[in-house]
């Protein structure tokens, strides 16, 4: 192409010097200056068409929610069309949906800064709390939602590559050496932090001895070889065949299970956490306008069209009778929550920032 | 002019080092943007345009080149303006100003990012100002192209200035003994001279603007359908596992920016010719 450019232009020169006759027109500049031209208005019509008078549909009332990872597949394809559905029956409005998906640490800090989020789903109360602590909301009023706030579950369990050649069992077996362990980062990812909890806390609770789920804490992260920003990036790096087990939610793997393309196998630990995922409402960014909309949206998340969709994307519901619809969910002999550790601020004190930062961390040299 | 074509004499004996140099660039560069387009072909054409057709993929693409439309017209006046008031006056801290201006080079574009929510964003300085005002710049298109104007600022500036500091000054004191105003002068003397250094620093201010990420990620609040603009799209589709859907973008955005830089290729090579 270089090529025949050169020659192009080799012949247009030679036009030039013989001087055109006045009338004569260069028809090669003319055509090349006419494809650019052509070029650059249509690429500007494209990016404008959507904005043109004209092409825009009747107005629609938009509604922003920020999820944490995991969500991005179940609000997209399940709630959110649910949702506009429902609405438009109801009032006849249409309702788009402006949504941002990443870890549940990342979209906390986002709204702290500004993001004109309304709605917030977000992995785990802590950063619920960091929001009230950022004066972002007037205290903890997700608490006056149904549940305490609390939208769905999913248990964190292990997932091993196809015939588990390592022979994982429990959360134990993860402290082995030559176990490469891939993880969410506690600094982005709110799983990250259910997993420490898991990670801890099953032994916690199987032996009662503080040192036995220390070393077991320990062992596993001297074995982590890779930390992701949030849980999906950590299975998208698993996926892509970093390590030999991922800690992630039961909901990862169902999802995938349930469309036959999970090539990974789960293991049930014999005690995990349940991670319980927190709805904020955030006030400050909701015009009056909106309030009506905002507050019909998140109503809707705890009805039971909205919680048998999540049930369907592998979340295990709040309403214990509608988790019997899936029948992927795995047995978990001694189940566990934060509250059974005292809750989230004081798990956060005792075992995240006492234990894992200011005890694990530099022993493993990081 | 056809002295200059330089001789065919040593032609043979180059086979060597451009064999070598094309093993060095096959791994490095070549094969990873071939990886993209054969990656972007196995699904088929169908699935191909399936993943471009959805919603946030046709708005991420159209976001980004408005942004870069918007940059580079921005950028092409007021980098233009600077290039001539640093090229044709003298004043005190104009070296000092030549290198701020050239700044942004330098700079990480995630620092860009950071500063700018440092300064714009709702507990910034300004932005603590603005906030009671009910202004808030940042993640919104406004705060993109903020961000786009100053990581590309130099593009324009190393394209113009160049030509200014050039151009003969008799040209300039020729118009002005006629009579001529300072407008009137840049209008018909200067502008003509500077089109080819205009256009290919427009040209590259919208290219580096279609493809600019670490500043826009902080600023842009990553929204689908309002401030995500196709590299945002094409890292949390990747992110989000759904590596096709990531591709497919990815794949418009190299085709997008290999015609770009054939045009600039052909501009700057013409203009070599004409003032060699």
């Amino acid at each position: 192409m270089v090529k025949s450019g050169k020659f192009f232009r080799k012949r247009s020169m030679r036009f030039h010097a013989q001087r055109l006759p006045y009338g004569l027109i260069n028809w090669h500049l003319l055509l090349r200056r006419t494809v650019f031209w052509l070029a650059l208005i249509s690429l500007g019509l494209y990016a404008l068409w959507p904005w043109l008078p004209g092409t825009q549909a009747a107005r629609t009332r938009t509604i922003v929610v920020y999820g944490f990872s995991i969500l991005g597949e179940v609000m997209n394809e399940g709630i959110f069309p649910a949702f506009q559905a429902d609405w438009e029956v109801q009032t006849g409005e249409k309702v788009e949906f402006i949504s941002s998906f990443a870890g549940s640490g990342t979209i906390t800090n986002q709204i702290i800064l500004g993001v004109p989020a309304e709605v917030a789903i977000l992995s785990l109360e802590l950063d619920a709390l960091r929001l009230v602590d950022k004066r972002v909301l007037p205290g903890s009023i997700w608490r006056d939602l149904p549940h305490a706030g609390v939208l769905n579950r999913t248990p964190f369990i292990i997932l091993v590559r196809l015939g588990n050649p390592k022979n994982i069992t429990d959360f134990a077996d993860l402290a082995q050496p030559g176990v490469g362990v891939v993880h969410p980062d506690p600094l982005t990812s709110g799983g990250a932090q259910w997993a420490i909890l898991a990670e801890y806390g099953s032994s916690l609770r199987r032996t009662g001895d503080e040192a036995v789920a220390f070393e077991q804490l320990l062992g596993i992260w001297k074995n982590v070889v890779a930390q992701a920003a949030s849980a999906r990036a950590a299975r998208t790096q698993f996926e892509n065949g970093f390590g030999d087990v991922l800690i992630t939610y039961e909901q990862e793997a169902l999802y995938d299970l349930a469309r036959a393309r999970l090539k990974a196998q789960i293991v049930y630990p014999h005690s995990t956490i349940l991670s319980e995922h927190t709805v904020v409402v955030i006030p400050k960014n909701i015009r009056p306008e909106q309030r009506e909309l905002v507050d019909a949206f998140v109503a809707f998340l705890w009805s039971e069209p909205a919680q048998r969709i999540f049930v369907e994307y592998g979340f295990r519901s709040t309403e214990e009778e509608l988790n019997a619809s899936n029948p992927n969910f795995g047995v978990i002999p001694e189940p566990f929550t934060v509250s059974n550790l005292g809750g989230w601020p004081q798990a956060k004190r005792q075992i995240i920032e006492t234990i894992w930062k200011e005890r694990v961390l530099p022993e493993i040299g990081r | 002019m056809n002295a200059v074509i330089p001789t065919r004499a040593r032609r043979t004996t180059s086979l060597l080092p451009v064999s070598i140099l094309l093993v060095v660039l096959l791994p490095l560069l070549l094969m990873p943007l071939a990886s993209i387009f054969i990656f972007a072909g196995r699904g088929g054409l169908a699935s191909f345009l399936d993943a471009l057709i959805q919603p946030d993929a046709q708005f991420a693409l159209r976001f980004s080149l408005l942004i870069a439309f918007a940059t580079a017209l921005v950028n092409a006046g007021l980098g233009t303006y600077t290039a001539y008031v640093l090229s044709k006056y003298r004043f005190r801290g104009r070296e000092a100003l030549n290198v701020i201006v050239n700044l942004p080079v330098a700079i990480p574009t995630v620092v860009v990012g950071t500063s700018l929510l440092l300064l714009w964003g709702p507990i910034g300085l300004l932005g603590q100002l603005l906030e009671p005002l009910g202004l808030q710049p940042m993640f919104t298109p406004v705060g993109v192209l903020l961000a786009h104007l100053f990581v590309t600022f130099p593009y324009m500036l190393g394209a113009v200035k160049p030509v200014l500091d050039e151009l003969e000054s008799t040209y300039e004191e020729a118009a002005y003994t006629i009579g001529a105003s300072r407008w009137q002068t840049f209008r018909f003397v200067i502008l003509p001279a500077l089109r080819g250094g205009l256009f290919s620093g427009t040209l590259l201010t919208f290219a580096h603007s279609l493809g600019e990420f670490g500043a826009t990620v902080l600023v842009s609040g990553n929204l689908r359908l309002r401030t995500q603009t196709a590299p945002l799209y094409i890292f949390a589709q990747f992110e989000a596992g759904n590596i096709e859907t990531a591709n497919a973008v990815a794949a418009v955005l190299a085709t997008l920016s290999f015609v770009l830089f054939f045009v600039l290729l052909q501009v700057t090579q013409r203009q070599t010719e004409r003032t060699g």
